[in-house]
């Protein structure tokens, strides 16, 4: 149900029942090794050129994920996916694969939260029993098509940010009352946001508006107060970018904690790792999403999230033609279905 | 830059100063310092080779320069090929980019990016795609060097 | 990772300690880094002694100018040197004074002059064995030739 100007409420309260996250093997350094379902050592997954290796992580999230579910791929009706790749072909390939109906999404980073919304949309009003979805992104294929090829030796500034190796799915079902399974609540979608940056080694801060304009909106839309949630979480802002979103946040009036608000791309990774401002790629917040905080929120660390993730929607000729970088974000808000409710 | 000021619209402005605010700079200074260092490691490793051909072989020292960019080149191809010149590039900046092994870099790393497109149209089609602008600026301005000496010899000044 | 790296460096130290063996002559290896100042000396003894040395003091009196070493044959003369690291950038200038310079003040020789390490090395070298008694007058004349006709090349 549509609720003010750009935001949805999911009444039924479609079920994520099940996850698949697959991640590199610079993941499996990283801060949340543990909350992955595959990690691989090797770059290149045994396949011969990234591109497939990408495509490998993503048919591998939604085996996992059925294998969890207890499902066979007949019982899913659709796929939504999307990546960063050239006419996002890893995703599709993946579609290929596992010959499931299919909705290619483009959302750069924000893919993830762009495919959890219309899954969950779809859902809710029945459009479908079980739907997957999810984003995937690696690390050698994003530098090759966006930036330098990856033994290239230019320095990359203290803005800069890691694209993430891994894809997240997850499954979207009917309600079964009584389960303990996080749910979908509610969802906002961005508008596209361009403040004039063109730089782009310096993601974050221009994604940084499209997030706070989104996190604004799905505030002013469902009529709540930030306190609601335990925890809102951006997708792949980066250090920068989310300093900065939060300065936006708090000036604008919004009664926000800074130890609620944090960063996928921030948790990722340790510190030690040289990854500049933090990670980022469409795998980023739905590798965080789906692995990590549904994790904890099913431990009971967080009762309410909301997951909102950013994308910049630059290709590589767009920059060199010196067009500034516009931004999108998309917000979903996931809680614990109500034990007995 | 100033015109590209103008075409923003005062919202875009302020976000830019505000954001200005908790951008990242790049440690200018520091960069600078390991660039110096790292670049003068380099050079000394190539006046070593250099000597080194000095000795063993025929080479003058105004021959040398040909045998000893070669073998420089040779090497950050093989560190490349190993992963290490990346890194030493994200420490070093310019210190790596600047000497010729960081055209080697520059060369090798799109041939193995391309690798999976094939010999022809991934090696060969893009082997130069960052190297090529060096070498396309780099003879036409020594084109527009040779031109100028060889004008100012006809008119007699040099 | 790392043991690649070790491997390749270790290969590299090999090759460059192993080349540097079965050199017989001690003070050329290191001409090119401290100042070696050679004995003058004369391809065949009849070629004026006395003149190459006359020569080689005229030389060291430039005050750009260290290390010196004067090689004189049957035609040829040849006058290498070293110039002062800061006076590098004049290197072309003190080599056309000095050629003046001597070509003025003896008219008769046919000089080379050159300030080029490998020449210079070379000219240590051939030195060094004339000296040792390893090179025979018409050996060393050669050589002599081939050193002269090596600076030629480089122009």
């Amino acid at each position: 149900m549509l609720k003010g100007q750009q935001s949805w409420v999911f009444e039924n309260r479609p079920m994520i029942l099940a996850t698949g996250v697959s991640g590199g093997p610079f993941e499996a350094n990283g801060n949340l090794a543990d909350d992955f379902d595959t990690l691989h050592e090797d770059l290149w997954m045994g396949m011969d050129s990234y591109e497939k290796a990408q495509k490998v992580l993503l048919e591998e999230a939604i085996t996992t994920t059925l294998e969890k579910a207890g499902m066979d791929k007949e019982q899913i009706e659709f796929l939504f996916a999307g990546d960063l790749i050239n006419q996002i072909t890893p995703s599709s390939f993946a579609a290929r694969t596992v010959q499931i109906p299919y909705f290619g999404l483009f959302g750069a980073c924000s893919t993830s939260m762009e495919g959890l919304a219309l899954a969950s949309f779809v859902v809710n009003y029945k459009g479908a029993r079980n739907v997957l979805t999810g984003a995937s992104s690696h690390n050698a294929a994003t530098e090759k098509q966006f930036r330098y090829p990856t033994e290239y030796g230019g320095q990359k500034p203290p803005t800069a940010q890691w694209t993430v190796t891994g894809a997240g799915v997850g499954l979207v079902t009917e309600n079964v009352p009584g389960q303990q399974h996080p749910v979908t609540s509610s969802a906002t979608i961005g508008k596209v946001i361009d403040m004039g940056l063109s730089d782009p080694f310096n993601m974050g801060g221009a994604m940084a508006p499209a997030a706070a304009d989104t996190i604004m909106a799905h505030f002013r839309d469902m009529e709540l107060d930030p306190s609601y949630y335990d925890l809102i979480i951006t997708g792949d802002l980066g250090r920068i970018g989310q300093e900065t979103t939060f300065e936006l946040l708090t000036k604008s009036g919004l009664n926000i904690e800074r130890n609620q608000f944090q960063d996928c791309g921030l948790l990722l990774y340790k510190d030690d790792q040289p990854v500049q401002s933090g990670a980022s790629g469409a795998g980023c917040s739905a590798v965080v999403l789906y692995g990590h905080l549904l994790n904890q929120m099913k431990k009971g660390v967080y009762k309410r999230i909301l997951v909102v993730a950013t994308g910049a929607l630059l290709s590589p000729l767009s920059f060199q033609q010196k067009e500034s970088i516009p931004c999108i974000a998309h917000a979903v808000s996931i809680e614990m279905n109500e034990v007995g409710g | 830059m100033a015109s590209k000021q103008k075409k923003m619209t005062p919202q875009q402005q302020k976000y830019q100063q505000l954001q200005q605010k908790h951008e990242l700079k790049r440690p200018v200074l520091k960069n600078c310092i390991k660039a110096f260092f790292v670049g003068g490691l380099i050079c000394v490793v190539g006046q070593a080779i250099s000597y080194f051909y000095i000795y063993f072989f025929d080479f003058t020292e105004q021959s040398v320069g040909n045998p000893t960019v070669a073998t420089m080149v040779f090497l950050s191809m093989l560190l490349t090929g190993f992963g290490v010149y990346d890194r030493l590039g994200q420490f070093a900046g310019a210190g790596s980019a600047v000497p010729v092994t960081g055209f080697g870099n520059a060369v090798i790393s799109a041939a193995i990016e391309h690798r999976t497109e094939g010999f022809v149209l991934g090696v060969g089609g893009n082997m130069f795609k960052l190297a090529g602008s060096v070498i396309l600026f780099g003879v036409f301005s020594a084109f527009v060097v040779a031109l100028i000496k060889t004008l100012l010899g006809m008119w007699g000044v040099l | 990772m790392v043991y690649i790296i070790r491997v390749f460096l270790s290969i590299c130290i090999t090759l460059l300690v192993s080349c540097s063996q079965g050199q017989a002559e001690k003070e050329s290896q290191m001409a090119l880094i401290k100042t070696t100042n050679p004995n003058p000396t004369v391809t065949k003894k009849n070629y004026g002694q006395d003149n190459v040395e006359k020569i080689e003091r005229e030389v060291e009196s430039i005050d750009e100018i260290y290390d010196v070493a004067v090689v004189k044959g049957k035609e040829a003369t040849l006058v290498v040197y070293k110039v002062k690291h800061m006076q590098r950038f004049r290197m072309k200038q003190i080599e056309k004074d000095l050629t003046k310079k001597l070509e003025e003040k003896y008219p008769k020789e046919q000089f080379t002059v050159s300030s080029d390490y490998k020449i210079f090395l070379e000219a240590v070298r051939l030195v060094e064995r004339k000296d040792n008694g390893n090179l025979s007058d018409k050996q060393a004349e050669k050589r002599l030739n081939e050193i002269v006709k090596m600076t030629s090349d480089m122009k």
